[in-house]
């Protein structure tokens, strides 16, 4: 049979486009920076990860371009091979101590962490307890298991007593995965009771603190020291990608975890390990965030008066605890439109809709960030005063 | 595209309940005598407000009815001018024949969905016409409601047929439930399965990309709880499988390859059918022969039983032998978002003790993949 070997490319892509499903790229044109240029269009970024804006701070750039300069372009190499340079060993024994952990390890994305290392964690015979709210890429790390899996209710700590209970009976290994700060609601995970539970049934931890570290705790050293626990989750894995305005995935916790994580993951085993310039970068962000506190200061400064306000407003701002803004406006139709309005008055913002939140509370999902200033958040506030009126929001 | 809505109200539905009749089949004379009032008109009413005054603006729906009780007198109270009357009823009371014979013209007029008003007995007999070939949303108005068709209440009614109007709501299996009334007057509780229906639920979906979900069909969870159950069967090779009735269970078996029962409880051993629609006596036979045995339930109607509705041939005696751990749940997200619980009850009060002490049981939704779900014993 003579196929048209092709021939889904153009017809799956098509399928998408009419379902509206596919991805319509918005191309920045400057950095990813508080005021930044998108197709065209000056905006005020209200979606970027980048909540320090650490991504174009100084030290950083200096750190990449000197990296660069010293060590060349790339790495030549796996990590496993001859692609580990003195620069990743200082990363990682530097985000160790910042996350007061034994070790740390550093992954080329945080989707390689987590694709890489939960299937090593777990296997036949044993069961992975996951928040239902759980992020995509743990999702898929879970799928890639051979383990058998269950859900609880998000946040339910009586729901995730009684699997433990149940599984405790039928299993070999147990592990507990979960966001730390969930990037729907912004709220976080209640990680010093899922440790203790856990501890109670000698079950493993895991949390993806994506949007947690450099974020949350004193300094922005993530979950573990904002409940007090630092070293006491089994893996704490996060990203160099957000806050800490760069590239990269990261675990800390045991010497024991990071000698199985490095010599199991595939992820990690088979990519090319990351350029000088990305490792100079990030060892400066460490420094940042150790040496200058205020970022971490203004960012929060910024998430309160930014949700005060809104709340005075007459907004609803769900259950964030985090500089993850939700602005609830009910049906979904409500929150493109109000998105678009938003970009029309310059303000990039992006809407949430059903299926990603309940049927009645897609939103608009304000990300906060450090380098905004009074003036920008007031600029923002009318706009959502303006139009919430507008759209009977408020 | 505009929707084409079938509409059908059984008058006479949950006219016994008030009356303490239990059910209003056969018994209708008694229960006016008793001073019963109509009950459906009123709750086909209520949905039609809540829908026109709360999601109807921009649904195009074109509505096929019967003449005056059985369904125009409410459209038309609720303003709906462009009815189309497909049965007439003239001045007569109603009857069984009246709502199957609306149906048969419902389906000659190609309708999308058929919305009733009625209980149990009403949607058993819409069933027995339109079978599986249209969804059909009942408007909860009878005595009985232990189908899987209803909305929870008007307004859930109302809502569910705006969003099956939009498309937000899919296409699954539910079951209709029989329960002989007569025998249920004179105190004994025989509630059957009596054939599963297509009704509207809730999708299932998936995430696919960041920011990105999908919606998966009813069959794909029921493929993966499939394979579930097979993956069980190889690593049990040396256990009988008892299998329960119900859709989402007669998929899984199908999906085996077996000529299993749909309301019936089949055994399957190394893969194969050794016996079908066994009886309590036979269960209790092959017990005498297979010491290892397994369970497999899904939860069955409205209100999410596991045992007791359905499935009496799982008697006390039966659960005792093959022991509590023993059962499997499975069933699709979309059904335990309409069921909360997983009920049980199976008429021995020490057996029901075993499931409250045991307070929540694992339910497998999908490929080795299970969540914890609250048991309820009768409280109805």
């Amino acid at each position: 049979m003579k196929r048209n070997a092709k021939a889904f490319l153009k017809a799956e892509y098509n399928d998408l486009v009419s379902k509206n499903l596919d991805w319509k790229l918005r191309i920045l044109e400057s950095g990813s920076t508080p005021h930044a240029v998108v197709d065209g269009k000056k905006v005020l970024m209200l979606c970027s990860n980048n909540y320090l804006n650490l991504s174009n701070h100084p030290r950083l750039i200096k750190g990449a371009i000197d990296a660069a300069k010293k060590y060349g372009a790339g790495s030549g190499s796996v990590r496993a091979i001859a692609g580990t340079m003195k620069l990743h060993i200082e990363v990682e024994k530097r985000l160790a101590k910042f996350k007061r952990t034994e070790s740390a390890l550093i992954y080329q994305t945080g989707f390689a962490a987590n694709a890489g290392l939960i299937p090593q964690l777990v296997g036949e015979g044993d069961i992975i307890i996951s928040d239902e709210l759980n992020h995509g890429s743990i999702i898929d790390g879970v799928r890639l298991a051979k383990a058998d899996r269950a859900v609880y209710k998000h946040k339910d700590m009586g729901e995730l007593d009684k699997v433990l209970k149940e599984a405790d009976k039928k299993y070999r290994r147990i592990l507990i995965i979960t966001d730390g700060v969930f990037s729907m609601d912004g709220d976080i995970a209640p990680m010093d009771k899922i440790v203790k539970l856990a501890n109670e049934y000698g079950a493993m931890t895991y949390v993806d603190d994506a949007h947690g570290e450099g974020v949350i705790g004193s300094d922005g050293r993530g979950i573990g020291a904002h409940f007090g626990i630092e070293g006491k989750i089994d893996v704490e894995m996060g990203t160099f990608s957000k806050a800490f305005g760069v590239v990269g995935g990261l675990i800390a916790g045991s010497q024991d975890l990071v000698n199985f994580a490095y010599n199991k993951s595939r992820t990690w085993l088979l990519s090319g390990s990351h350029p000088p310039a990305v490792a100079g970068a990030q060892l400066a962000a460490i420094d940042v965030l150790e040496t200058e506190p205020q970022h971490v200061k203004n960012l929060w400064d910024n998430t309160k008066y930014f949700k005060k306000e809104l709340k005075s407003m007459g907004f609803n701002t769900g259950e964030s605890e985090t500089p993850i803004t939700p602005v609830i406006v009910g049906d979904s139709g409500k929150a493109k439109e109000l998105s678009n309005l938003l970009f029309d008055e310059a303000i990039f913002a992006l809407p949430i809709v059903f299926p990603m939140v309940a049927k009645d509370k897609a939103r608009i999902r304000v990300m906060i960030n450090a380098g905004l200033t009074r003036k920008d958040l007031d600029f923002a506030l009318a706009n959502f005063e303006k139009l919430g009126k507008k759209l009977r929001i408020i | 595209m505009s929707s084409k809505i079938g509409f059908v109200v059984n008058p006479i539905a949950g006219m016994g309940g008030k009356v303490g009749l239990k059910g209003t089949d056969g018994v209708l004379k008694e229960a006016i005598a008793l001073g019963a009032k109509p009950v459906a008109p009123e709750k086909a009413k209520e949905t039609l407000k809540e829908y026109f005054s709360n999601y109807s603006t921009k649904d195009e729906v074109q509505w096929f009815t019967c003449s005056g009780a059985m369904g125009a007198d409410e459209l038309k109270k609720s303003g709906v001018k462009n009815i189309e009357i497909i049965y007439n009823i003239f001045d007569r009371g109603t009857l069984p024949e009246d709502t199957r014979n609306a149906c048969k013209k419902l389906l000659e007029k190609n309708v999308d969905l058929i919305l009733f008003c009625g209980g149990d007995g009403t949607a058993k007999d819409i069933f027995e016409i339109v079978d599986k070939k249209i969804p059909i949303l009942g408007i909860p108005a009878g005595v009985k409601m232990h189908s899987g068709v209803f909305g929870i209440t008007t307004s859930a009614t109302a809502k569910m047929l705006h969003e099956f109007v939009n498309k937000t709501l899919t296409i699954g299996d539910v079951e209709i439930m029989d329960l002989d009334e007569e025998l249920y007057r004179k105190g004994e509780w025989n509630i059957r399965l009596f054939g599963i229906a297509q009704g509207i639920v809730e999708p299932t979906y998936v995430q696919v990309g960041k920011t990105v979900y999908e919606s998966v069909s009813d069959d794909a969870i029921k493929d993966e709880l499939a394979e579930h159950v097979m993956d069980e069967m190889e690593k049990s090779s040396d256990s009988l499988f008892l299998l329960g009735p119900g859709g989402t269970i007669d998929y899984i078996v199908r999906k085996m390859g077996l000529d299993n029962t749909l309301l019936g409880i089949d055994a399957v051993y190394n893969k194969k059918l050794i016996a079908k629609d066994v009886n309590e006596e036979g269960i209790l036979n092959l017990l005498k022969n297979y010491p290892k045995v397994k369970v497999i339930l899904s939860p069955i109607g409205a209100q999410g039983f596991i045992l007791g509705r359905g499935n009496l041939q799982l008697s006390p005696k039966v659960i005792k032998k093959i022991d509590v751990d023993n059962i499997i749940v499975v069933s699709t997200p979309s059904k335990l978002s309409s069921t909360p619980f997983i009920r049980v009850d199976t008429g021995d009060k020490k057996l029901d003790r075993i499931f409250i002490k045991k307070e929540f049981m694992m339910v497998v939704i999908g490929y080795r993949l299970s969540r914890v779900i609250k048991i309820q014993t009768n409280n109805f």
